[in-house]
C-alpha cells in the first residue's frame, strides 16, 4: 500500500476522532455549568446526588463507561439502545462534563467572596452578577487546566475502539492487520501532535486575547 | 476479570431495571423466529486474510464472507457485517449487538460456555512462529525452554501453549490479539509466538513487514477446528445453519469456495 492510500484510509479514521472531538465539546463545555451549579447547589440533597455522579463518573474508567452503555441495555433489557458511536458520544459527553464541572467549579470558587457581595450592594440580582461579572473572570482562570483537558479528550477518543468504533488507532490497526505492513500504526502520531499542537496555539491566542482582565 | 465486569454490570442495571418498573423484551420469540423477524443476522468479524477483508475497491469479501452470504440465501435471511473487537465478542453475542461469530473462530471448551457452535468447517492448526535469525537457535522444540512465549490473550493459541509440555513451563504474555502476536515476535520482545495456520501464512510473506518471520514447521501442536459462533441455546438457528452448510458442501459451493481462497488443504468435508 502506497503513502498515499494508507493516508487517505487513515484520514477516514480522523474524521471519526474529529467527530467524537467535536460533538463531546459542543455537548459537555454547556452541560458541564449545569453539573457545576448543581454540585454548588445550597439545597444540599442535590448537592450530594450531583457529587456523587461525579464521583461514580471520574472514578471509573472511560473505557469501562462505553462498555456500560453500549452492552448495558441488551444485556439488561435484551435491546440495544444505542448505535456504536452514538454510545460513543453518551459516554464521552458524561464523561467530559463531570471533569469539566470541577474545573468550572474552581475557578467559580476563586473569585473573592467580596466581587459577589459588591454586587448585591449595587442591587445586581444573582444571574446578573454570576454572567456580568464573574463569569468572563472565571473563563480567563480556567483556560489552562481546560486546555489541559481538552487535549487529554484528543487522545482518549481512541477508546472508543473498545467497541469497534473506526477511529484513527483503530483504523491504523485495521491496516496493519489487513496489510501485514507496521509504520502505520507509528505515522497516526503525527496526526495527532498536529492536531494537538493547533490546539495549543490557540489555547495560547485566546490567554492573550483574555490578558485585559488581569488584575 | 471479564466475569468480574459482567456482573457488575449485571448488579447496576438489574437495580436500575428494578427502580424503572420496567420488565425486559419479548421473550414469546424463539430464537429463530427472533432473527427471521428481522429478516437480517448481523454477523461479528474482525478484518484478515484469507476470511474477512476489503477487496482493493472497498467491498468486504473472503472466505466467511462469501460462504456466509451463500449460508443466509439459503435461509432467506439478509447478512450484515458487523465489525467487532475481538476481545468483546462474547458480550456482543449476549447483549444481541450481533447474532453470530463466523470469522474463523475456533471450536474450544472454554469458549462452549458462553457460545453454542455450529458444526466445523475448516480443519486448522496451531503454528510456533520465530524470527528467522533464530532458526538455528531453536531447531527443536526442546530448545525453545525458557523463551518467552506469546499467543492471543484466550485463544485457542493460548490452551496450545498450556497443553505443551516444553512452551507451558515458559513465560508466557497474553498479546490483545494475533497481529500483536506477530508484532512482538518482530520487534523482538517475545522469542516464541503460536497462532493459527491459516491466519500465520496467509501475512508472513515475502512481500509483507513479517518478511523476516518464519513458520517453524517442525513442531506439532495441538489440531483445531472453525465452526460459526451462535448464542447460547439458539438451537434452532444452529440446526438450521449445520443444514446449510450440508446443502453448500453437497452442491459443491464450499469446496468452491475453499479452492478461491487457497483453503482446500484444511476445509473439513465431513
Amino acid at each position: 500500500m502506497s503513502f498515499m492510500e494508507v493516508t487517505l484510509q487513515l484520514l477516514d479514521g480522523f474524521k471519526t476522532t474529529l467527530l467524537i472531538f467535536g460533538v463531546t465539546l459542543v455537548f459537555a463545555l454547556p452541560f458541564g455549568l449545569v453539573i457545576t451549579f448543581g454540585s454548588m447547589s445550597k439545597f444540599t440533597p442535590l448537592r450530594w446526588l450531583t457529587r456523587t455522579i461525579v464521583w461514580i463518573i471520574r472514578g471509573t474508567p472511560l473505557m469501562l463507561q462505553i462498555i456500560v452503555v453500549f452492552f448495558g441495555p441488551g444485556l439488561i433489557l435484551g435491546m440495544q439502545a444505542f448505535p456504536r458511536l452514538t454510545a460513543v458520544l453518551v459516554a464521552f459527553v458524561i464523561n467530559y462534563s463531570a471533569y469539566f464541572s470541577e474545573i468550572y467549579r474552581g475557578g467559580i470558587e476563586s473569585i473573592p467572596q467580596g466581587q459577589f457581595e459588591a454586587g448585591q450592594v449595587l442591587g445586581m440580582k444573582k444571574p446578573q452578577i454570576f454572567f456580568h461579572v464573574i463569569l468572563l473572570q472565571v473563563i480567563k482562570r480556567i483556560v489552562p487546566p481546560m486546555g489541559n483537558e481538552i487535549i487529554t479528550l484528543v487522545k482518549d477518543t481512541s477508546l472508543a475502539r473498545v467497541i469497534a468504533v473506526t477511529e484513527l488507532v483503530k483504523a491504523a490497526q485495521d491496516i496493519v492487520g489487513l496489510k501485514a505492513i507496521i509504520w502505520p500504526i507509528f505515522y497516526i502520531g503525527a496526526f495527532y501532535l498536529l492536531f494537538s499542537g493547533i490546539l495549543t496555539l490557540i489555547f495560547g491566542y485566546v490567554e492573550k486575547r483574555l490578558n485585559y482582565f488581569r488584575g | 476479570m471479564k466475569k468480574k465486569v459482567s456482573i457488575f454490570l449485571v448488579l447496576i442495571f438489574s437495580v436500575s431495571a428494578l427502580a424503572l418498573g420496567c420488565g425486559g423484551g419479548n421473550e414469546a420469540l424463539t430464537d429463530w423466529d427472533y432473527i427471521a423477524d428481522k429478516g437480517e443476522l448481523i454477523i461479528g468479524i474482525t478484518l484478515y486474510e484469507p476470511m474477512n477483508y476489503n477487496d482493493e475497491n472497498g467491498q468486504l469479501t473472503g472466505f466467511d464472507t462469501e460462504f456466509a452470504e451463500a449460508a443466509c440465501a439459503l435461509l432467506g435471511v439478509e447478512p450484515k457485517f458487523q465489525v467487532i473487537d475481538w476481545e468483546q465478542k462474547e458480550t456482543e453475542l449476549s447483549s444481541k449487538t450481533i447474532d453470530a461469530i463466523w470469522n474463523g473462530l475456533t471450536v474450544t471448551e472454554e469458549r462452549r460456555e458462553n457460545m453454542a457452535f455450529s458444526t466445523s468447517y475448516i480443519k486448522n492448526k496451531q503454528v510456533v512462529v520465530i524470527k528467522k535469525d533464530n532458526a538455528e537457535k531453536y531447531a527443536v522444540l526442546e530448545d525453545m525452554a525458557g523463551a518467552s512465549v506469546t499467543a492471543e490473550n484466550g485463544s485457542a493459541g493460548q490452551s496450545a501453549v498450556e497443553a505443551n509440555e516444553v512452551l507451558s513451563a515458559n513465560d508466557f504474555i497474553a498479546s490483545a490479539a494475533q497481529k500483536d502476536v506477530l508484532m512482538e515476535i518482530k520487534a523482538g520482545t517475545t522469542e516464541i509466538g503460536v497462532l493459527d495456520y491459516v491466519m500465520a501464512r496467509s501475512v508472513i510473506r515475502d512481500d509483507t513487514d513479517y518478511s523476516d518471520l518464519m513458520i517453524h514447521e517442525g513442531i506439532e501442536l495441538a489440531p483445531e477446528e472453525y465452526a460459526i459462533g451462535f448464542r447460547v441455546g439458539d438451537n434452532e438457528t444452529v440446526a438450521k445453519f449445520n443444514q446449510a452448510i450440508e446443502d453448500l458442501i453437497a452442491d459443491g459451493t464450499l469446496p468452491a469456495l475453499a479452492e478461491k481462497y487457497g483453503l482446500s488443504d484444511v476445509l473439513a468435508l465431513d
